[in-house]
């Protein structure tokens, strides 16, 4: 095992774990009123409005494919009479047409900042950094998908990154397994370690502040400057 | 205090916790941490009061409020003294664009360094470092063509590199010195405006300038703002009411004065005023803002107010005078205007003009003064009478100048003045008058009642002003000619024959003036009319204005609170003004300064004079044969050698070397030989040949003031002949119509300047063209005073801040030059120098009598002999040590002592000196007047002016009082002895704003807290206005005035004019296209230049430069809402977006006041240059009757009378830019 083996399967993704974590909780901690999607569709709104929707959508239902994928282990669908058939039939229509969703929703939006004057003037390195990141993450992992299945020759991740990756996060690493992995997986691996690494630095941080809470939350919120004290007195009234 | 948590803590620990309280509440576990972002947006560390010194002069106190030493914004400041009770407050004051100011301070445009153009400073340091010495360096540059047409042109093209304030300063100065040197210090000139905005910062360069001998351009004139009619009528610059008196009228006619879009913190009198009941009648041709408050619109036709004026003035005299007799006008106007004083008729063919006014000396030549005294027929004694009070009376200094009417010749007491010769005529004869209309000029033949008297053997016939006013007006009342019948007779100046001009019904015409008069009558006079630049900015201006005084003055509504004319525009009134002019013009040092008529300076500077396209054969009354000249620049320089109108550089060599081997111990000899040389021609006037490099303006220096970008007349030809550089003039040099007298070089000069520097702290076209851009501290960094004419306080400025980056403040920078130039003078002027100034016959001085009878004693052709301060401007001879300008500068001269005063009055401030000296101590940093008070500061010279001026001390008042009661015989110090002992110091007004005092030089009484109205001491105490007859004039018997048919008010039409000559350069191929008159009125969001280029500001409209277009115009040349156009005729080019709006009536074009190219402003294809400014299309005239001077009221004063610079007589083509010709020149 060479020192890049061992660099890229397992210093390099705990180091980007580890300022994913923390680089979170430092940029909450210290710069609220930074913390946001900065919408840029007071600038323009045209384009937006396609390649947002049909990247937003095509992300989130990629993201609960990646799941299904990468941390559901092969033995739960083998217990679960899922054939090899089955899951790649799943995984290649309906990951391929959300990854077409994400695709044309990315390069919609790539287009856009570019092009548009207003947006590109407007936009810092990281914004674009973040954008060029994404793009190579979801062309190189749709392209995984679609070319490796297309050609017939399904490459079984399920029994090399998988598992790579639950060792990872089980802090048991076994770089052994990534070792012979077609080019196109590593490309599409490290780069989305990468942009865990940058994440809580840059815009993507609004994903945590999806306001969830509105499904729920009553209409009026009242804020009390001693909130601690207000609410002890409200229980201890309650409790009387 | 809870120690901080940390956000993420917080989040976490509280998730979840939130309880029930109602059935849609909640109350949340989260503290309220976010709050106090807000909270401490609005947390400060300390509040300034300071005011903007913006040329709005709407002089508003301002609290800025510094966070961090950041000035983070500015509120409105709302502890003005009380109106009192019954009357609403002036608190608060200020408006959207002053609340924006603060953004200039750190905005991109603020000039933070010293810069200069590239191509010079290269030059400068390469021959300096040759040559080492600085005079010599600046000399090799300017006497180089290749050299001098490298750095001037490429004024206006950038390439400006950050220097020192040590270099430039040197570079400036021996600019100064050579200048000085080789033509003269009266090739040296400043330009800045309107004092009473920041006067300390005026007062630094006019006094560095005065100091060095350099010419001060005036602004009021050339704005045209000045209303030359106010010196016309009442021989008073400008003198209105405060805005509060609106409150205290009962009919307000609003005439071409946008009062809420211009006067914004005031209007809310004249809103409040409508509320008590007040009837609000507006005129405007647009629906502009004040419009909506109107209960009655006379929407007329641009330009032509002159028309409705005169129908309205028809039909009061008809209504009021004449079918019904009005007691108390006819009072007033016996007292207090010119109506029945006696005009001479002169034979004209088979009937007659009238002529001069009747003066005492015609009928008994003994009188003293009798050339200057006037006469009234006393309908007791049935005899002629020499009433007190004229200007003969003033210059006697007997004591009886004075509003009574008692003749103090023939002893008479308590004349009667007879109004009308009717019922008393000897005869009736017919008169002729000249009528001008858009196309044509008619004379009007109708006839007059008249007595006689005999003349060397001759009869001599004469009537009354008011006589010969009721013909000219045609009233008819029984008498022959051609009258009309009634009011819808179209023949002139019936409501019928107004209706035809100005699109106004001629029954709602009649009916305002009825009204309007009725109220007077009801009220005692509490009728106004506000009026505006609307109507003031015209050519014809003066003629308009006259025409609607005629309402206010035979309603006698001058003098009374509540009434009378209201005239806003470009406001002037330095309250404390003899202390200003003190400091301002170095008077503390002697003199006399060079001032100068910015119109006149600019209109041969700038070579426009080459490209007139009218002659005066338009102009003139039919009743004479021909102009005196055809060309508008020769009247000019015929007012300039008769010393009536002033012009520097005087002459065709340097005034430092004039009296070079003469004998000066006998001073009165060598300006005897300084006369004959010029009436010999061997030294000759400069505007004689104003393409002679000797005569050309050398230096020039712009501060508080953006020249280039907001004033410009004729924008394109200051680039092309005062700086030299790119242009977009169209036309060509009109070689038809040549002057006879002013030489006509066949090849026009280009590039006059040497070297423009302008002090600014924007970076503005000013800037853009200048050579030398010093950075300015603003209105937040610096100490200052202001004042306005809308308010009666005045406000301090103090800086929130220390000047940023390297600016300083207009005192410090002008110092800073004193400083160096006194040094280097030391080397290349190490004897004082003896300077020649030529001054011309000054209004409120005894050179106001010079010219009798109004004649143009002309000496040019041998008929009379010049005689200096007669027919020919008066000589001193300055001694100037240029070693000393600094020391000077920073200390108060010991003049002060002798004589300090204004209007004619003059007295010692003494007391006040020595006081001064207490206050701000002695000048140590000086060499030679240590026993002088300092006035080394900015504050130091806002102490000395608010000490030394009868405004702002108790004492100057008295003191001014008691000189003007023995004048007038009358008693006055009263009306100042409430608030004798008060003396308004800096940290007094800085405290809270205060109520200047009464003073004698302004003619308003402010005591018992009254509120200012013009003219009310001339009412109440029979002063006497500063006029011919000392009363207010109707008639004006100059025979200029006569040669141009404006010795009555007239409707004159505005200029004919065309877009284009034949032989311009017409572009050709635009497309469909529409001919438009071009009117530049004030925006809405911004004040001249300023606030324009304020992101603020551009955000809420449109963002960049923008012309407002009726929709059918529009249509009919295929223009949309917002398309680019290009707006031009032979002056100019200008871009901008089109605003296409049913507000505009058809045939207009509004591009408002000063947008300029330094935003958003593309290229225009015509020029292939970023497409101009909204001058670029406008051009200036000269007025002949402007020029006029020694004679009473027509004299020359400093912004007082001179030419102004009108610019609403143009017209313009425009046509659409498509959308692929718009060119940002970016590339």
């Amino acid at each position: 095992m060479t020192y890049f083996e061992k660099l890229f399967w397992v210093s390099f993704p705990y180091i980007m774990l580890t300022m994913f974590v923390v680089g979170h909780i430092y940029r909450y901690n210290t710069d609220q009123f930074g913390w946001s999607a900065k919408s840029s569709e007071f600038l323009e709104k045209k384009q937006l409005k396609w390649g947002s929707i049909l990247f937003h959508y095509g992300i989130i239902f990629v993201f609960f494919g990646h799941v299904a994928g990468i941390l559901v282990p092969k033995a739960v669908y083998d217990l679960l009479g899922v054939t090899d058939h089955m899951y790649h039939m799943g995984a290649v229509w309906i990951g391929g047409l959300a990854g077409i969703a994400t695709i044309i929703g990315v390069l919609l939006l790539m287009v856009r900042r570019f092009t548009v004057k207003r947006i590109f003037i407007n936009s810092t390195f990281r914004d674009i950094l973040v954008l060029i990141l994404l793009t190579l993450i979801i062309v190189s992992g749709f392209v995984n998908t679609v070319w490796y299945t297309g050609r017939g020759v399904a490459f079984e991740y399920r029994e090399t990154i998988s598992p790579w990756f639950r060792g990872i996060l089980a802090l048991n690493p076994m770089p052994e397994l990534m070792i012979g992995i077609p080019l196109g997986f590593k490309i599409h691996v490290v780069s989305a370690f990468l942009i865990f690494g940058l994440w809580p630095f840059t815009r993507l941080v609004h994903v945590w502040s999806l306001p969830l809470e509105y499904l729920n939350r009553k209409f009026v919120v009242y804020k009390a400057i001693y909130s601690r004290r207000i609410l002890m007195m409200q229980s201890n009234r309650l409790k009387k | 205090m809870e120690r901080k948590k940390s956000p993420l803590m917080k989040k976490l620990k509280f998730f979840g916790q939130s309880k029930d309280i109602a059935e849609h509440a909640v109350l949340s576990p989260m503290d309220r941490e976010a709050e106090k972002v807000y909270r401490r947006r609005w947390q400060h560390d300390k509040t300034v009061r300071t005011t903007h010194g913006v040329n709005c002069t709407g002089s508003c106190s301002w609290k800025v409020h510094v966070k961090d030493g950041i000035v983070a914004w500015e509120t409105q400041a709302t502890d003005y003294p009380s109106t009192g009770p019954e009357m609403p407050e002036y608190e608060p004051r200020g408006c959207a664009r002053g609340a924006s100011f603060s953004w200039y301070i750190y905005s991109p445009l603020r000039v933070r360094y010293p810069y200069v153009r590239g191509a010079l400073i290269k030059m400068w340091r390469e021959e300096l470092e040759t040559i080492k010495d600085p005079v010599q360096a600046w000399q090799e540059i300017v006497t180089n063509p290749e050299k001098t047409n490298r750095y001037k042109q490429a004024r206006g093209k950038g390439g400006f590199v950050r220097s020192n304030w040590k270099e430039l300063n040197e570079l400036i100065c021996a600019a100064l010195i050579y200048s000085i040197k080789t033509y003269g210090p009266d090739r040296i000139f400043g330009f800045s405006p309107i004092p009473a905005m920041s006067m300390v910062s005026y007062a630094s360069g006019t006094r560095f300038l005065s100091l060095l001998g350099g010419s001060l351009l005036s602004f009021y004139d050339w704005y045209a703002d000045l209303p030359p009619a106010s010196p016309q009528v009442w021989g008073e610059q400008t003198d209105v009411p405060e805005s509060s008196d609106w409150y205290n009228s009962s009919y307000l006619l609003i005439w071409g004065s946008n009062v809420p879009q211009t006067r914004t913190p005031d209007a809310h009198f004249m809103v409040e005023a409508r509320y008590r009941g007040t009837k609000v009648v507006c005129v405007s041709p647009d629906y502009a803002d004040f419009v909506k408050f109107a209960d009655n619109w006379l929407p007329v036709k641009a330009g032509m107010d002159g028309a409705l004026g005169m129908a309205m003035t028809h039909v009061i005299l008809k209504e009021f005078y004449v079918d019904k007799e009005t007691e108390y006008f006819t009072d007033y106007v016996k007292k207090f205007t010119d109506l029945p004083f006696l005009v001479k008729l002169k034979p004209h063919g088979d009937s007659y003009v009238s002529d001069t006014f009747l003066r005492a000396s015609e009928l008994n030549s003994t009188i003293s003064n009798g050339d200057w005294k006037t006469v009234v027929w006393d309908q007791e004694k049935n005899q002629f009478a020499f009433p007190n009070g004229t200007i003969g009376h003033r210059w006697e200094d007997k004591g009886n100048w004075n509003l009574h009417l008692n003749d103090p010749e023939q002893d008479y007491k308590d004349i009667k003045p007879l109004l009308t010769i009717l019922g008393n005529e000897e005869t009736q004869l017919p008169v002729l008058f000249p009528h001008f209309e858009e196309e044509t000029k008619e004379v009007l033949r109708r006839s007059v009642p008249v007595k006689s008297f005999k003349q060397d053997g001759e009869t001599v016939y004469f009537t009354t002003v008011f006589d010969l006013m009721l013909s000219k007006l045609g009233v008819s009342r029984g008498l022959e000619g051609d009258f009309p019948k009634d009011y819808d007779d179209p023949r002139p100046y019936t409501p019928a024959w107004q209706e035809a001009i100005t699109g106004v019904d001629r029954k709602l015409a009649a009916q305002i003036a009825r009204e309007f008069a009725q109220n007077a009558v009801d009220s005692k006079g509490r009728s106004m009319i506000i009026m505006g630049s609307g109507i003031n900015q015209w050519y014809h201006a003066d003629a308009t204005y006259r025409t609607v005084l005629n309402l206010v003055l035979l309603c006698g509504c001058e003098g009374v609170n509540g009434g009378g004319w209201a005239h806003y525009v470009g406001q002037e009134k330095v309250r404390p003004l003899e202390g200003f002019q003190t400091v301002a013009m170095a008077r503390d040092w002697g003199g006399p300064p060079r001032l100068l008529t910015g119109t006149s300076f600019f209109y041969f500077a700038t070579e426009q004079w080459k490209y007139d396209d009218t002659t005066m054969e338009d102009q003139v009354s039919p009743l004479v044969e021909k102009p005196r000249f055809l060309h508008g620049g020769d009247y000019n320089y015929l007012g300039a050698r008769l010393g009536w109108t002033p012009t520097y550089p005087s002459f065709d060599m340097n005034p430092i070397d004039m009296t070079k081997g003469k004998d000066l111990s006998n001073k009165d000899q060598v300006i005897d030989s300084i006369v004959k040389d010029v009436k010999s021609g061997k030294t000759k006037f400069a505007v004689q040949n104003p393409e002679d490099p000797k005569n050309f303006p050398r230096v020039m220096f712009i501060w508080r003031a953006n020249l280039i970008g907001s004033s410009a007349k004729g924008h394109e030809y200051f680039l092309k002949h005062l700086l030299g550089t790119h242009n977009g003039v169209l036309g060509e040099e009109n070689t038809e119509v040549k002057t006879e007298e002013i030489e006509w070089g066949d090849d026009s000069a280009k590039g006059k300047l040497d070297l423009l520097v302008t002090l600014d702290f924007r970076m503005v076209s000013s800037g853009l063209y200048a050579d030398i851009v010093l950075p300015a501290a603003t209105w937040y960094e610096k100490y200052d005073i202001s004042s306005t004419d809308m308010h009666p306080f005045i406000h301090p400025f103090n800086p929130a801040i220390t000047a940023p980056w390297e600016s300083k403040s207009d005192w410090d920078t002008f110092r800073l030059l004193a400083k160096t130039f006194s040094k280097m003078a030391e080397k290349y002027f190490k004897e004082p120098i003896q300077d020649i100034v030529a001054t011309p016959m000054l209004h409120d001085s005894r050179g106001e009598i010079s010219d009798p009878f109004g004649k143009v004693p002309d000496w040019l052709n041998g008929e009379h002999e010049p005689v200096p301060g007669k027919n020919f401007p008066l000589l001193h001879i300055v001694e100037r040590d240029y070693t000393k300008v600094y020391d000077k500068y920073i200390s108060v001269g010991p003049m002060v002592k002798e004589q300090i005063g204004a209007h004619g009055i003059g007295w010692s401030a003494k007391e006040e000196y020595e006081k001064l000296k207490k206050i701000l101590g002695p000048a140590t940093k000086t060499k030679d007047y240590k026993d002088c008070p300092s006035l080394y500061t900015g504050r130091d010279a806002s102490e000395a002016i608010l000490s030394l001026s009868s405004a702002t001390n108790g004492s100057m008042a008295m003191k001014g009082w008691a000189v003007l009661e023995k004048k007038t015989g009358q008693k006055l110090s009263d009306l100042s002895e409430e608030r004798a002992a008060e003396h308004f110091s800096f940290n007094d007004i800085t405290a809270q704003p205060r109520q200047t005092l009464t003073t004698p030089i302004f003619s308003g009484s402010e005591t018992g807290g009254r509120r200012y109205s013009p003219f009310t001491t001339n009412v109440e105490r029979l002063v006497p206005w500063r006029t011919l007859t000392g009363r207010q004039h109707f008639y004006l018997d100059h025979e200029m005035m006569l040669e141009f048919g404006e010795e009555f008010p007239a409707y004159k039409p505005p200029l004919r004019k065309a877009a284009f000559r034949s032989d311009d350069n017409r572009p050709t191929g635009m497309g469909k296209e529409i001919n438009l008159r071009y009117l530049t009125p004030h925006f809405k969001w911004s004040y001249h230049s300023m606030y324009y280029d304020n992101l603020l500001m551009l955000t809420l409209f449109r963002g960049g430069p923008t012309i407002w277009l009726n929709r059918d115009d529009a249509d009919e040349a295929g223009i949309a809402d917002n398309d680019w156009l290009q707006i031009y005729n032979r002056n100019g080019v200008v871009v901008a977006r089109a605003v296409v709006s049913h507000r505009l009536p058809k045939g207009v074009s509004f591009m408002y006041h000063v947008q300029e190219r330094h935003i958003n402003v593309p290229g225009s294809p015509i020029t292939k240059q970023r497409g101009g400014t909204f001058n670029s299309p406008n051009r200036i005239y000269m007025k002949p009757t402007h020029i006029i001077g020694g004679y009473a009221q027509l004299s020359y004063g400093f912004n007082y009378y001179g030419p102004c610079g009108s610019q609403r007589d143009e017209r313009v083509i425009i046509c659409k830019l498509d959308r692929e010709e718009v060119n940002w020149l970016e590339d």
